[in-house]
């Protein structure tokens, strides 16, 4: 069930639960920046994958970073899964040209299977109104050796942490991505995450070999989550990304884990032991924030299955449903439409 | 501890195999404790028409019939032997073999939840009686007089097999060449194999192992567990349509590679036509064998690889020959991982010391390639009956399983992938290394799993004191 | 913090941080759920699986109490190593699976922690084959050693006596630790009534069960290959 029509529920499905649906802007992952910079490709990764961009040329990339957080508020300091959205410009590195995709979060992974579970989880996951929870239930809480309630931020008055507790509290398979976005903090910098492509895909090698391989971006200056016991500033990453990117760009080593027999290919839920073989795939430079940050930043519409010949989906349901989903979003916010490749566009 | 060794001790399929055509296998629960040690103690003689165990001095004759039998640890304990003997039994073996799945590369479609009855329910499986002979009117009449008292023991299934003629085995291979050989046995079927001679400790409980210094424990009492044995019985199911199948697509590969003549030099189809004694033998056909032989370690007919690696050849000895130099047999065909011989391997110390005594016999219809098939039907099932002793299941048969078989250790060259026959393999990840004599090697890829596990479980083969032991247990 | 928060909210949000509150917690907190909701310690050494990269560089980390508790227990057991370096390399060159053994004293306890390749069990084994006389010579020091030395006759118990000091370790994932236990009691359902919020509680109470423990299961540099596909091509033999 990954066709438009389930696409344009699974929007409607997520719109509906915004706090404050931000017309003609993402629905989810609203307030972002848009970044330049390239992408040099290891001299191992041509090994491993043919695409255009391992070959080891340099190519521009246009990148944007993003708060999970859905409408036009603006929280950086809030707790919340952040977003690292990466295109490959290839073939010349012409912007609106060939490209290629690479879509990641600083959740490692998802709470849902596929389809269904996604719907049921926004049933369940809810906004629901909150409040500080009284000094007398936290007492209670210490003394069962439970994990207290977070107190909401100023000016939060509905999140849908309950709910998210809840669904996985019913699912097993949901407990590690909703554990994970609950501790996941507040980064100092956009360039100071690691960001997870979660779904699996297959990349091709010179040799025909399909291997399959999950993706994250490893920043260079390291992880760093701001103090979660000060009060959240509500504005300063894309300051801070501007004032590093004029003092030294930022970089990002690109990572791909190889799965074995036996891991989880389909199931984004899954994590894959950290005892596989990773190899170094390249090296991200970002220079600049992009100038045009409508152009570069809000009109780009990335879509996981913007692919180039030597990666392909793998058969994971989230992956597919993303597909249409990612594109009727665009269609109700009008950014760039989703082009696969130059005869697409022709 | 008894210095001097008595073949007349031991069950007799252990030192060496009876080489009989048919076989069939009892699966037993105890019924009754009392009547199943009656029938123990009896079957040390034959009284009260029990079938008489096969010792292992069988004199000049071979009987007519043999008769052996194996316990599992349940056996053991609804027999009633007593918990401070039973905790003296190595872990492997009061696990028991479904539990050890992980090891034995029992997982996906030959995990243990998979099997069919009677092995779907362990616990029950308690005695593994196994009847040897020519033909089958003699193993329905063994097995008439082993049930005779229908008491003792309930029937939980019966599985035999029946061996083809020179040897063969499902794949087509010749199998049943080498087998260790013991200083204290004379066995007119093995000879000289360049290897050394297995101790006996290799199959015997109470004796020096293959491991210099090391002994294994010996299950208390002395009794018992002296001379005992432990069997790790399985049954494979061959895909042998499947493999038959692969060689097909492996050889259609392989003619599309730029080396492909330094592994088939052009006109050795015919020397391995003659040797195979087909005629005019394709290229593809001819590639056909090869793929298999590297597999394997052995063309079909039995020669190693290690000796004749371009073409089979009837003159060259099939036992005697070592994995050394620039040996063509491939690191990681069958027979070089079950048994690295004295080739290099990352274990040094471990040469020789996983040896198992393997006595199996085919199940199944004989698969015959020149008989077109039904693809409406299922293919009927076949594989092996197979026995792998040895006298730790832990420091043989599941070491060489799971470092050995799956996974590749001994070897940098093979690590990371599975025993390309028996292996756990996926189509997705498995791959198999052809080596070329430029020194270079041909990788295939695709490898299906051919050999899937159908049952099996691990019975401890008790000496024939021991029997009697176990039929004197009281309370 | 926020703003809005009263003087008690501010008291209770730092109570976890009193020593008051610790008292109570270890006095009487931990052992109170520990005796209504009770854990069963988690087996030690790597978690079986079958996967290639899952048995290669496992982990072995052990920690045994000294019999003689004091410098010159300590120094005994230090001369134990030292005088078994020959040996020690004899095995590591001979038996070619292992990455790293290290020996550690801490406290009265000697620690061997090491990284190898393939199964635990074959791993002690052709150890005990190899270089037994070094297992004996440490583990005669240790608390319970008299009864599996010498090793080399007492094969299985010492693999297992070995197995059992074996510490646990914790997955890498935090939730995967709830997995852990549920496998132990035997619950495979991938639905429950569970309480994500009772993690904390899980945690203390599998520390109190299995008071030493490894935290991850290790981070490694170049994951996957084996220390003779390392040596092998590095191109100094193996």
């Amino acid at each position: 069930m990954t066709g438009s029509s389930v696409a344009k529920q699974l929007v409607d499905a997520i719109i509906a639960n915004l706090p404050e649906p931000a017309p003609g802007l993402r629905p989810v992952h609203t307030m972002g920046v848009g970044v330049d910079g390239y992408f040099m490709a290891s001299d191992v990764a041509r090994n491993y994958c043919i695409a255009e961009h391992f070959r080891g040329h340099r190519v521009e990339v246009s990148v944007r970073f993003s708060n999970g957080f859905g409408g036009p508020k603006q929280h950086d300091g809030w707790s919340d899964v952040r977003g690292m959205a990466t295109r490959f410009h290839l073939q010349g590195g012409v912007k609106d040209g060939p490209a290629t995709d690479l879509i990641a979060t600083t959740l490692g992974e998802f709470f849902a299977r596929n389809v269904e579970d996604f719907f049921e989880f926004t049933k369940i996951a809810r906004q629901h109104p909150v409040q500080r929870e009284s000094p007398w239930r936290k007492i209670l809480d210490m003394l069962q050796l439970k994990e207290p309630v977070r107190d909401p931020y100023p000016k939060e008055t509905t999140n849908t942490d309950a709910g998210a507790l809840s669904y996985a509290n019913r699912y097993r398979f949901a407990q590690l991505a909703v554990f994970e976005a609950a501790q996941i903090g507040a980064p100092v910098s956009y360039t100071r995450a690691t960001y997870h492509a979660i779904h699996t895909f297959m990349v091709e090698d010179p040799h025909g070999v399909r291997r399959p391989v999950r993706f994250s971006w490893q920043p260079v200056a390291g992880v760093r989550t701001t103090d979660p016991t000060a009060t959240p500033v509500d504005k300063y990453l894309r300051h801070e990304l501007e004032e590093r990117l004029r003092r030294w760009p930022a970089r990002f080593m690109l990572m791909m884990t190889i799965g074995e027999a036996g891991d989880a290919l389909d199931d984004p839920t899954k994590p894959w032991s950290a005892r596989r073989v990773r190899v170094v795939m390249g090296t991200l430079t970002l220079t600049n924030l992009a100038k045009d940050q409508v152009a570069d930043g809000e009109r780009i519409s990335f879509n996981p299955w913007r692919l180039v010949p030597g990666i392909e989906p793998s058969g994971d349901p989230i992956l597919h449903a993303r597909r249409c989903a990612y594109e009727v979003s665009r269609e109700m916010r009008g950014g760039c439409p989703f082009i696969r490749s130059q005869a697409d566009a022709k | 501890m008894s210095t001097v060794f008595d073949a007349a001790d031991v069950q007799g399929n252990i030192l060496r195999g009876y080489r009989k055509p048919r076989v069939r296998y009892l699966i037993l629960e105890v019924a009754d404790r009392m009547a199943a040690r009656r029938w123990f103690a009896a079957s040390t003689t034959g009284r009260d028409d029990v079938p008489q165990i096969t010792t292992g001095n069988w004199g000049r004759t071979k009987p007519e019939t043999c008769f052996n039998i194996g316990l599992t640890y349940e056996g053991l304990r609804a027999l009633g032997t007593p918990g401070s003997s039973l905790a003296t039994f190595p872990n492997e073996f009061i696990e028991g073999m479904n539990a050890r799945a992980l090891k034995l590369g029992d997982v996906g479609p030959s995990a243990p939840e998979t099997w069919p009855d009677p092995f779907g329910d362990p616990r029950r499986i308690h005695l593994i009686a196994t009847i040897y002979a020519d033909e089958v009117a003699q193993l329905d009449q063994v097995q008439q007089r082993a049930l005779t008292d229908g008491e003792a023991f309930k029937l939980l299934g019966a599985l035999e097999g029946c061996s083809f003629p020179k040897d063969a085995v499902h794949f087509g291979y010749r199998d049943n060449i080498m087998q260790p050989r013991f200083a204290e046995v004379h066995d007119g079927q093995r000879y000289e194999d360049g290897q050394p001679k297995a101790p006996l400790g290799t199959v015997l409980l109470g004796h020096p192992t293959n491991f210099e210094g090391l002994r294994w424990r010996v299950p208390q009492p002395e009794a018992l567990g002296h001379n005992g044995t432990f069997n790790a019985f399985r049954v494979l199911e061959q895909d042998v349509v499947g493999f038959e199948e692969y060689l097909d697509q492996a050889a259609s590969d392989l003619l599309t590679r730029p080396q492909i003549d330094e592994l088939l030099p052009p006109g050795a189809e015919e020397k391995i036509g003659q040797a195979l004694s087909i005629e005019g033998l394709s290229r593809h056909a001819a590639l056909r064998e090869v793929v298999a032989a590297h597999l394997c370690g052995r063309w079909r007919d039995g020669t190693p690889m290690a000796l004749s690696p371009d073409a089979p050849d009837p003159k060259v000895d099939q036992a005697n020959f070592d994995y050394v130099g620039n040996s063509r047999c491939p690191f990681g065909a069958h027979i070089r991982r079950c048994n690295p011989r004295g080739g290099q391997i990352v274990q040094r110390v471990a040469n020789n010391s996983r040896r198992l005594v393997r006595r199996g016999m085919p199940y199944g219809p004989l698969y015959d390639p020149a008989k077109p098939r039904d693809p409406t039907k299922p293919e009927p099932e076949r594989g092996l009956l197979g026995n792998f002793i040895g006298a730790s299941l832990g420091a043989q048969f599941e070491a060489m399983s799971c470092d050995w078989l799956n996974l590749g250790l001994q070897d940098p060259r093979i690590t990371g992938s599975n025993d390309p026959i028996t292996g756990a393999n996926d189509p997705g990840t498995s791959w198999f290394d052809l080596p070329l004599k430029s020194g270079t090697t041909i990788r295939l890829r695709g490898l299906p799993r051919f050999v899937r596990t159908r049952g099996g479980a691990y019975a401890f083969m008790p000496s024939i004191p021991a029997i009697r032991f176990l039929g004197s247990l009281m309370a | 913090m926020p703003s809005d928060e009263s003087w008690l909210d501010r008291f209770v949000s730092g109570l976890p941080e009193t020593r008051v509150f610790q008292r109570l917690a270890s006095w009487l907190l931990v052992p109170y759920w520990a005796w209504r909701t009770p854990v069963k310690p988690l087996p030690g050494g790597p978690h079986p699986s079958i996967q290639p990269g899952d048995n290669i560089q496992c982990m072995m980390n052990l920690i045994m109490p000294l019999k003689d508790k004091s410098p010159i227990g300590r120094a005994k057991a230090a001369l134990a190593i030292a005088q078994n370096k020959d040996a020690i390399y004899a095995g590591l060159d001979n038996v070619g699976t292992v990455h790293f053994a290290r020996f550690v004293i801490v406290g009265d306890n000697i620690c061997m922690f090491s990284v190898y390749d393939g199964d635990f069990t074959n791993y002690i084994r052709d150890f005990i084959a190899t270089i037994g006389g070094v297992f004996n010579a440490v583990v005669k020091l240790v608390e319970g050693g008299d009864a599996v030395t010498p090793c080399e006759h007492n094969v299985e118990a010492f693999i297992q006596w070995v197995h059992e000091r074996d510490l646990y370790q914790v997955p890498d994932t935090a939730t995967d630790l709830l997995r852990d236990q549920e496998a132990l009691n035997g619950d495979k359902a991938s639905f429950g009534h569970d309480d994500l919020r009772l993690l904390p509680r899980k945690v203390v109470l599998q520390l109190r069960a299995n008071a030493n423990v490894s935290l991850g299961s290790g981070y490694r540099a170049y994951p996957g290959f084996s220390a003779a596909q390392v040596r092998n091509q590095l191109g100094i033999g193996w």
